[in-house]
């Protein structure tokens, strides 16, 4: 895999992040362009190209979401796009609360503070049981833990939205 | 992209907006998600279950103009069908009728979903009537 090759790493689903923030200004300095101000173009054409894929090789992988993202399309798997069946009764409930709202009905308010606290506590469990699957991938890299970590990753988007559309709600009135 | 005249009136005036009580054992409740949009839409329809007729059916929908267009006429299609009439409803009909442009043909199949899902639901439940109702889901 390619952000892992350009600094230097096996492809492990969990990384140390010093190590890795290490490597990137490593490499990086050791590819900045200025360096290669008298060199031909060739390689200053080559500094360019190792400087930004560094760039998106540290973007990608320092978030543990898109990396995982990043491993799972780079082992062939696409990410599925379906909302999470156990969620969708929330996702109603949730949509009638922001409806109320913007319609004026202060009541509601509580109801998405408690969603609020309910979706971040979710994004909790997520991310927790994804640094659980990382390792356990890394350990013994078996398919089926892929496709837990695909939906895993599923849910959290999801939920991550739900969250963003609620704070957003919360906040436009708590404006007025 | 401009809506079909269809799909502005069912939009501006839509049919059937409410719900049932979903503990009522002749009611039947389809909940469904779309992926690309995050639209969902619930479902329901209510059933003589002496004759099995469609007596009622309600839905609340969130999302695009076609997918509230398409599940206010699944409700307006699906009063005075059986069960299984119901059932013979194709998502292609209501993008005729509606004339859907392709963008949006996901939102006629999340309303055939939604009323397969429902009906789903009643089934299921007048299964049960008379076993001791479990706790439900």
């Amino acid at each position: 895999m390619k952000f892992y090759d350009a600094l230097g790493l096996e492809p492990k689903l969990a990384l140390d992040l010093d190590d890795l923030k290490k490597r990137f200004y490593d490499r990086s300095r050791q590819w900045h362009p200025d360096r290669f101000s008298r060199a031909n173009s060739e390689e200053k054409q080559r500094s360019e190209e190792m400087t930004s894929m560094l760039n998106d090789a540290f973007r990608t992988l320092r978030d543990p979401v898109s990396r995982a993202e990043y491993f799972l399309r780079e082992s062939g798997l696409e990410l599925p796009k379906d909302a999470p069946p156990e969620l969708l009764e929330e996702v109603f409930e949730l949509n009638m609360a922001l409806e109320e709202l913007r319609g004026g009905d202060e009541s509601a308010r509580g109801q998405l503070v408690s969603a609020q606290e309910r979706f971040a506590a979710m994004m909790g469990d997520a991310d927790a049981s994804l640094a659980g699957l990382f390792a356990h991938y890394d350990e013994k890299p078996e398919r089926a833990m892929l496709d837990q970590i695909r939906a895993t990753l599923n849910r959290r988007k999801y939920v991550s939205n739900l969250l963003r559309d609620v704070e957003k709600e919360l906040n436009v009135h708590s404006a007025n | 992209m401009a809506y079909s005249d269809k799909v502005l009136d069912h939009y501006n005036n839509p049919r059937n907006v409410g719900s049932f009580d979903k503990k009522d054992p002749n009611v039947g409740t389809g909940m469904v998600g779309a992926p690309e949009c995050g639209d969902v839409m619930k479902l329901q329809v209510k059933v003589n279950p002496a004759t099995g007729v469609i007596e009622d059916a309600k839905f609340k929908t969130f999302g695009c103009g076609s997918a509230i267009a398409s599940s206010s006429l699944a409700t307006e299609w699906l009063r005075g069908k059986t069960v299984d009439e119901a059932l013979a409803i194709k998502n292609t009909d209501i993008v005729n009728e509606l004339s859907l442009p392709p963008v949006k043909i996901h939102c006629s199949v999340l309303a055939e979903d939604a009323i397969k899902a429902a009906i789903d639901d009643y089934k299921k439940k007048s299964e049960n009537v008379g076993v001791e109702s479990k706790a439900h889901a």
